[in-house]
């Protein structure tokens, strides 16, 4: 156990203290923050910001529009202007001044069917905008209160709740896959880059000969052990620096998170995500050992490496099944595969009731798993990693004969 | 009491029979030659003695009982495909493969300052692996095979890389184990450092043993009765008493006919009038021996 530690700990060290594992934990955040920061830029950039025209020919108009609040960069408003008629409209759609126009003819009560007049696709914004301005004047029309009006515009806050309580929500859909997908983001981070680490490391004690020493110094299982838990640790010290970086973020931008506010995590879900998180590691640490021991070069494993994103990222691929059928074959399935769990789980937890006896098998299933690739990861490590120049192939390894070598 | 018992080991993988009916033992205080062709079943014997394969049959005994976890920090190893890690301060890669072998961190600070001095490297201590030369390397790695202070050295072609002086140093290093009481196991092809190191030998060949014993009881046990010459003058085609003349660089190497001595062979060659410079016994190398005995087994294949 002692010696176990000492390899955890040089494994830990060696990357924590190494200067290319602060910049890639620098780096990775700040790429998404990059990406998410350019692409909100280019939304808002691109948003149309000019002002929409009115043209009441059917005199329904009782109150004037409210462009009393500011339109800053972040929260741009689209202000209604009404124009007497359609040529007035119309030339100050031509000068650019607006973006276009909408006219409501002398029966639009009877159909409730406008024209919308302008050289471009309108935002969902400007049509919601035209609306909810003839909505409240259809109501003032009819003589509605305003505190009423105000009201019914709000709209109806709908909260849901998962059969069995232990979710909650208001209702709206961005914090319900947030959670999830923080999830499998932090879990493929984790696994691609300390099992990319634990890779590296055993394919490259192979190619330069060190693990014959350790051999001879250390049990294999002892190396193994001592190996994931580094491994693990230099994972854990990764997440939680971004969570904690994730937490800063959070406070900071609270006002522009608002959302995040809704987010109601009860104690299981957050219990069996991590749980699920570790064993996804502990597979992926296992397969990488078997990788890494079969391998005979680092170029070599980062192919066969290669093939491991593609589980890792299938319930990115099919995100709409999990939105439209969270409790579907495909989504069930994706929840017993040790690589894929910590997403499907948690989308389909966030989405639907998933039930105890479920949950229960899939981890049973995951921990087999798990066992099964740690006995193999035995099995070539012992059989592979003394074979230096010729990569192990599939028959050597489950070879009865040749097992014991 | 032996240090290792090697009794009737025998090793397969798949089809290949890498080593059958092996046995031998090693002693406090000796160096023991392990020889034998390229694939002729050297390291996998070393594997097995340090467990890292599990023989098919026979059994070994190390330190009067089989290996244990304990075992293994009174073991010092170096592979024949060296091993320490290239992106890694050379201090700091001892260090670790130090606590691996069960040392603290004081024994470390210790014993680490003293080893580097004394192969010369305590300059280099801070550099990393991949930048130093491949006998300051070599250096390294005894270091590492070493710093325990083990009972039991197996070392795997010691001095390949290393230039006339560091050999000396490995040379003295092991004769120093070895008068410490340490239990030495040395494989080489290099016949002339086994012929000065060694107290003892096994060859093996194809995975079975060919030859085994004390090297001065070897060496008797292939002498013959030849005898090399430095005449004065060329000698004749035919001698009385000797049955071949074979004529080596600058000497002759003579063959009595059967039933004479060296001694006798010598008045023969004093009667017919031949003029010596130098008489001398042949002793066989030990490279002639080996060469002799794979040869007679059936040979290598490389």
């Amino acid at each position: 156990m002692n010696k176990t530690m000492n390899v955890a700990r040089y494994e830990y060290l060696h990357h924590v203290g190494n200067k290319r594992f602060w910049i890639s934990m620098v780096s990775v955040p700040l790429g998404f923050v990059l990406i998410i920061v350019f692409s909100m830029l280019l939304s808002f950039l691109a948003f149309d910001t000019r002002p929409v025209g009115i043209v009441d020919n059917g005199n329904l108009i009782q109150i004037e529009p409210d462009n009393s609040k500011p339109s800053t960069f972040f929260d741009p408003q689209i202000y209604l202007y009404v124009y007497p008629d359609e040529s007035a409209a119309r030339a100050a759609a031509l000068a650019g001044e607006i973006q276009g126009f909408a006219v409501l003819p002398e029966d639009y009560t009877l159909n409730f069917q406008l024209t919308y007049w302008t050289n471009k696709q309108p935002d969902s914004d400007v049509q919601a905008e035209i609306t909810n301005f003839i909505s409240k004047n259809l109501m003032v029309a009819e003589n509605i209160d305003s505190a009423v009006l105000n009201r019914i515009n709000e709209g109806s806050h709908i909260s849901l709740q998962s059969l069995d309580g232990s979710q909650t929500s208001d209702g709206t859909g961005w914090h319900r896959i947030f959670v999830p997908i923080v999830i499998g983001l932090l879990n493929f981070i984790v696994v691609m880059i300390s099992g990319g680490y634990l890779l590296k490391a055993l394919v490259e004690e192979k190619e330069n000969r060190t693990i014959e020493i350790m051999l001879t110094s250390v049990p294999p299982r002892e190396i193994m052990a001592g190996k994931i838990i580094g491994n693990l640790s230099v994972g854990l010290t990764q997440i939680i620096v971004w969570v904690l970086l994730l937490g800063i973020a959070g406070f900071v931008f609270r006002n522009q998170l608002g959302f995040l506010a809704d987010i109601n995590l009860s104690g299981s879900y957050v219990a069996i995500s991590v749980a699920l998180m570790v064993l996804s590691f502990l597979f992926s640490a296992a397969l990488m050992a078997t990788i890494g021991a079969a391998m005979t070069s680092t170029e070599e494993s980062q192919g066969v490496i290669g093939l491991m994103v593609i589980p890792m990222m299938f319930p990115f691929y099919f995100f709409s099944v999990f939105l439209s059928n969270p409790n579907g074959i495909l989504a069930r399935v994706l929840s017993f595969i040790p690589l894929s769990a910590p997403l499907a789980l948690s989308l389909r937890m966030a989405f639907s009731s998933v039930s105890p006896l479920e949950i229960g098998l899939i981890f049973v299933v995951i921990i087999l798993l798990t066992l099964l690739m740690f006995w193999l990861s035995g099995v070539v490590f012992k059989r592979g990693m003394l074979q230096y120049s010729k990569r192990l192939s599939l028959k050597e390894i489950f070879n009865k004969e040749t097992r014991n070598a | 009491m032996a240090t290792i018992i090697v009794d009737k080991i025998a090793k397969s993988f798949g089809a290949t029979q890498a080593v059958k009916d092996v046995s031998f033992e090693v002693h406090p205080g000796e160096i023991f030659g392990l020889l034998g062709p390229n694939g002729s079943g050297k390291t996998t014997s070393i594997r097995v003695i340090l467990d890292i394969y599990q023989p098919d049959s026979g059994s070994v005994t190390i330190l009067d009982g089989p290996m244990t976890n304990e075992k293994l920090n009174y073991i010092g190893y170096i592979p024949e495909e060296r091993g320490l890690y290239q992106d890694v301060p050379l201090d700091r890669c001892l260090t670790y493969l130090a606590t691996l072998k069960g040392l603290t961190e004081d024994q470390i600070k210790e014993r680490l300052p003293k080893y580097l001095a004394k192969f010369d490297l305590t300059e280099h201590a801070k550099k990393k692996a991949k930048e130093l030369s491949k006998g300051m390397q070599q250096k390294g790695q005894l270091i590492a095979a070493l710093i325990h202070d083990p009972e039991i050295i197996i070392i795997d072609e010691p001095f390949s890389a290393l230039d006339p002086i560091n050999t000396q140093l490995v040379k003295d290093l092991l004769i120093e184990q070895r008068n410490a009481g340490k239990t030495i196991v040395m494989c080489t092809h290099q016949m002339n450092q086994v012929e000065q190191l060694c107290d003892r030998l096994v060859l093996i060949d194809h995975g079975q043993v060919l030859l085994q014993g004390e090297l001065s009881e070897i060496r008797n046990r292939f002498s013959t009765n030849e005898v090399i010459i430095d005449a004065l003058n060329p000698l004749p085609e035919k001698l009385n008493g000797v049955s071949r003349i074979e004529k080596l660089n600058g000497a002759y190497r003579l063959s009595p006919q059967e039933g004479l001595s060296s001694h006798e062979l010598l008045n023969e060659l004093v009667t017919q009038g031949i003029k010596l410079n130098s008489f001398e016994v042949a002793v066989p190398t030990l490279d002639e021996i080996f060469i002799k005995v794979v040869k007679e087994s059936g040979g290598t294949d490389e």
